[in-house]
């Protein structure tokens, strides 16, 4: 049974009170920065989480054994779900208040022919982009993402309790459920969320590669938890073999992200049509380094890093490029959400890393305050021997 | 001269692995098995050291993107650049968008045909070599150790039968 | 360690030896063939010539006796090539994908799939050589400067591109395929009587006897194979997708089709595997090896990928409209209300709706019906690319060009001799293969489904 120490208490309260200073001292000197800041960060460590349900979903849904041991921190994580999803329906409520100007088409008199800041490109979206059914669409993907998340968990709380293989073949049920949601939301949410910032530009591919951004840093979260937690004594049925796969994980979604990062990149770069490229044009120029740093950080590193079987099965390595790909994927987003929210007047300074910081402490804190709550390891769980003596 | 080796026939993999250990606790040698299948974890109870072909297939595949680097560079921006589509024919990094599909294609293509040829010379594999099992059982459902006697056959046949070895056969080396 | 949870079906029925599994692949090499055997073989091999035929005239006549005109210059050609890469991708999916998710039912079924992804890839290479026109010029594909000094081939033509990924996908196939077949062609060497037979699977066979340390060699080039061969098979239909999503036409142009184009391959190649096995596994009596757990699994896949290639439908459709472009948009309503409607709808009923049968138990593990669907899918993924290809061009930007495609009695026949050709190869291979991984097989013999098997005994 693990215990959320004092000292670990301590030090999300320290990352939750940089990340408050942070926010303060942005809203005090400049909001227009701060606010993509807050959405940035928020969104980031909300997606962590719900990249974890997924990942947990598709361990029922796959019928795969060796991650049971796992299960509990994957739930943990599932759990700031919830939070992160409601502080981002305060900052769309912020944006539909004029509070902040982080989704243009929400601005007076876009949709509006009457007005000199009508937009007739943008007023073709009022089917979609309107304040009502944009809200709405937010509440029903958090509220069905934490549905499944607290479900997942309720149930493999109850195995632990009545045994049997019930609770396992009703989690399936719901996790194939949940797969076919997210399947859809995640993409909906992607789109309203990070591509309508840039309101003329789409991309059909944009959803996956939002989801795909998150899902490598998820993973790569849920490496850290465990390196953290072995290293403090618990999980004692997970050994290096465990390591060795999620590092395998994080190795093979990294070259994916690639695949489709390129994908959209090159056919955009091919066809050269100025309303699309245009969203390229401008990362490149004005966003130069960041948009390069991200891609060597995101694929070079992994790739050479991570290829070795002994790289993966070391705790310190696994450890170490979990927090350089979180923090690769971070700059990842910081380039879709930055240039047509702040253009190119933006900082990588105490605001944005602040609010990483900050939010971050929020997410471990949800996490480590739930892991607390139940035995790190599922007890009756019906594949649990296949991950005790999981040998690779 | 003891120019002789000493077969033990299993004929189950878990007795087999047991077995190996076993024997090489007696301080015996074993000089081969035959399995009709990859036995997981024999390699191990053998001592065999890792092999360091994926090794190989890493430089293989570097190579391969540096051959394909070099072929579009020499042919597309050095050799005779064209307008294509506006595509800057004047610059191989600027103009790579386009080149990564083929260099990636020449990478998997050197890495797995020169990996697996290494395999096959290695393991001395090529169309009409003579069969290397000395018992053809051992393709079906048998396994078979083999030891260099080196003059203690009672010893060597007593640590096979107790390793539960189904039977134990001589053979002369030529 | 031998150990599974029990709630893990086993995927091997039956009580067998190692002995038994050795005999039973070894069977129908050692056997006749029947009469069912020759009647499909015969009527492949009509289909077949009948094709040979036709490429025959098409080479004599040139590409004119084709239903292309001026506007859709691209039609039935390509709508084949990219059907059969797409089928030929299931193979490399199970033997590599698969593998290194640790998915022990692939091992029934990865043999016959390769092999499957050799022939269908075989079919598909047919159409772009035969499209040339001159086929004795091809080799201007390949990068050699023409004869009047050193022009090179054009690098940035993802039909170039297509030419390497293509090529390099066919022979890392054809090597990943080979090296597992070694050990089980020396295990029909060693059990054959007639001395051809011996002869001819000793030199297939390279001499393999089995060491300890060229086992672990093979198991490592194995999992190599398959860590490249998995981004190899999404490289193939991404390039696939790049020859029409390069493009500027409404569309085609969109950034979704590289995946998307993945996971229909897969859908398909999967679609393809059940045609042939399911017939495979009552022919040769393989029931016992390729259960009905196996193919519920494919039906799983195919369920899966059916729904992503549904998402990529409405994710297209919907981007058409919100990017407020005029020329995609239409494209899109004319899908679906065209002229080509019909083949629209087709491809909607057959990829997304009916994979979604497949969420009812009892229906996927029907056999029946699962050979039915699998027909289905087939059909559903050659619309999908009909509709890709056609409707995109028969009305582009210029409407004074606006037209129909119709199809020649050519372009029917070279489609049907490819069936043919592909069915003669694979009865060809069931004769005279092992056709199931059986090295591979017996190393989950003890463990598959042993508590399942043990919890099931004591209850009765």
């Amino acid at each position: 049974m693990y215990t959320f120490s004092k000292n670990a208490k301590l030090v999300t309260y320290i990352m939750m009170a940089i990340g408050a200073i942070a926010l303060v001292y942005g809203f005090a000197t400049d909001g227009h920065r701060t606010w993509p800041s807050l959405l940035l960060n928020n969104f980031f460590w909300m997606a962590v989480s719900l990249g974890a349900i997924f990942f947990l979903a598709v361990q029922y849904a796959a019928e795969a054994g060796w991650a049971t041991g796992l299960k509990r921190i994957m739930q943990a994580q599932g759990s700031h779900v919830l939070f992160g999803g409601i502080i981002m329906l305060i900052i769309f409520i912020a944006g539909a208040m004029h509070w902040n100007h982080i989704y243009h088409w929400m601005a007076e008199g876009v949709m509006d022919p009457e007005s000199h800041h009508y937009d007739k490109i943008i007023a073709g979206k009022q089917a979609y982009l309107n304040v009502p059914f944009f809200l709405i669409r937010a509440i029903i993907y958090i509220a069905g993402w934490a549905w499944a998340g607290h479900m997942l968990r309720k149930l493999s709380l109850k195995e632990d309790m009545i045994g049997g293989t019930e609770p396992y073949f009703k989690s399936r049920k719901i996790s194939a459920i949940f797969l076919v949601f997210f399947a859809v939301t995640s993409s909906m949410a992607a789109w309203d969320w990070i591509m309508s910032i840039d309101t003329h530009w789409f991309s059909t591919l944009f959803g996956w590669y939002v989801f795909i951004s998150f899902f490598v840093s998820a993973l790569s979260v849920l490496a850290l938890l465990t390196v953290y937690l072995k290293k403090i004594g618990h999980l004692e049925i997970i050994r290096v073999d465990h390591l060795h796969d999620l590092g395998k994980f994080m190795f093979a979604f990294s070259i994916f992200w690639t695949y489709l990062w390129f994908s959209q990149f090159m056919l955009y770069w091919y066809s050269n049509i100025p309303e699309e490229v245009v969203y390229f044009q401008q990362r490149i120029t004005d966003y130069k380094w960041p948009f390069f740093i991200m891609l060597g950080i995101n694929f070079a590193l992994p790739v050479f890093l991570m290829m070795t079987r002994d790289a993966k099965r070391a705790w310190n390595t696994v450890a170490i490029m979990a927090v350089i790909i979180v923090f690769g994927h971070w700059m990842d987003f910081f380039v879709m959400i930055m240039p047509a929210t702040v253009g190119h007047h933006f900082h990588i300074g105490f605001v944005e890393i602040g609010g990483f910081i900050g939010f971050g402490g929020f997410f471990f804190f949800n996490v480590l305050r739930t892991l607390a709550k139940a035995p790190l390891i599922p007890k009756n769980h019906p594949m649990l021997k296949e991950s005790e003596i999981h040998h690779i | 001269m003891a120019n002789k080796v000493i077969h033990g026939i299993f004929d189950d993999d878990d007795v087999l692995l047991k077995g190996v250990k076993e024997i090489r606790e007696r301080g015996i040698s074993i000089d081969e098995v035959y399995t009709p299948f990859p036995v997981h974890g024999l390699d191990h109870a053998l001592g065999l050291a890792r092999t360091r072909i994926s090794i190989a297939a890493f430089f293989y595949g570097i190579m391969g993107t540096m051959l394909a680097s070099l072929m579009m560079y020499y042919m597309m921006i050095a050799d005779w650049p064209q307008n294509i589509g506006g595509k800057p024919s004047f610059s191989f990094l600027q103009n790579m968008p386009s080149f990564v599909p083929i260099m990636f294609e020449v990478t998997v293509l050197c890495a797995s045909h020169l990996m697996a040829i290494t395999f096959l010379i290695r393991c001395g594999l090529f169309p009409g070599a003579k069969a290397q099992n000395p018992d053809p059982r051992t393709t079906d459902d048998k396994f078979l150790v083999e030891i260099n006697s080196d003059g203690n056959d009672e010893a060597v046949r007593q640590a096979l039968m107790d390793a539960g070895a189904v039977e134990v056969n001589e053979q002369e080396l030529a | 360690m031998h150990y599974e949870s029990p709630i893990r079906e086993p995927l091997i029925v039956g009580d067998k030896s190692y002995g038994d599994i050795s005999r039973e692949i070894a069977a129908p090499i050692e056997g006749k063939a029947n009469r069912s055997w020759w009647i499909v073989f015969s009527i492949s091999l009509v289909a077949f010539l009948w094709g040979v035929g036709c490429i025959l005239y098409t080479i004599g006549e040139g590409i004119g006796v084709w239903g292309l005109n001026k506007t859709v210059g691209w039609a039935w050609d390509i709508t084949n090539f990219v059907w059969w890469v797409g089928i030929g991708h299931a193979g490399t999916l199970i033997s590599a994908v698969l593998l290194l998710f640790r998915q022990k039912w692939r091992m029934s079924i990865n043999r016959s799939s390769e092999a499957m992804t050799i022939f269908a890839v075989v079919q598909a290479a047919l159409f772009p050589g035969i499209h040339m026109g001159r086929i004795w010029l091809a080799y201007f594909v390949f990068p050699i400067p023409n004869q009047f000094g050193s022009l090179w081939v054009n690098f940035n033509s993802p039909l170039l591109w297509d030419v390497f990924a293509i090529s390099t996908y066919f022979s890392v196939s054809l090597v990943f395929w080979y090296i597992g077949l070694i050990p089980d062609f020396a295990m029909i060497r060693d059990r054959a009587i007639r001395p051809a037979a011996k002869r001819i699977y000793g030199i297939l066979s390279f001499g393999w006897g089995g060491k300890a340390k060229h086992w672990q060699r093979f198991e490592e080039v194995s999992l190599v194979l398959a860590g490249l061969a998995t981004p190899l098979v999404l490289s193939v239909h991404t390039i696939v997708s790049f020859d029409f999503a390069t493009s500027v036409i409404p569309g085609w142009h969109t950034t979704i089709f590289p995946p998307y184009f993945v996971a229909g391959a897969i859908f398909s190649g999967f679609a393809m595997v059940q045609t042939l096995l399911i017939i495979m596994r009552k022919v040769l009596n393989y029931e016992h090896y390729i259960t009905i757990k196996h193919i519920e699994y494919m039906n799983i896949i195919i369920m899966l990928t059916g729904s992503i290639v549904g998402i990529a439908y409405i994710t297209e459709l919907f981007i058409a409209w919100y990017s407020g472009v005029e020329y995609e948009s239409y494209a899109f309503l004319n899908r679906a209300t065209g002229p080509y409607w019909w083949a629209y709808w087709s491809m909607m009923t057959c990829n997304v709706i009916s994979p979604q049968l497949m969420w009812s138990k009892k229906l996927r593990t029907n056999i029946v019906f699962t050979f039915f669907l699998s027909i289905v899918v087939n059909i559903g993924m050659w619309f999908e690319r009909f509709v890709i290809i056609v409707t995109s061009l028969h009305r582009d930007y210029l409407p004074s060009s606006w037209t129909m495609f119709e199809p020649t009695f050519v372009d029917v026949g070279i489609f049907v001799g490819t069936i043919g050709f592909f069915f003669v190869l694979f009865l060809l291979y069931s004769r005279t293969f092992p056709v199931i991984a059986q090295a591979e097989l017996k190393t989950i013999l003890k463990s598959s489904g042993s508590e399942h098997k043990k919890l099931h005994h004591h209850g009765e």
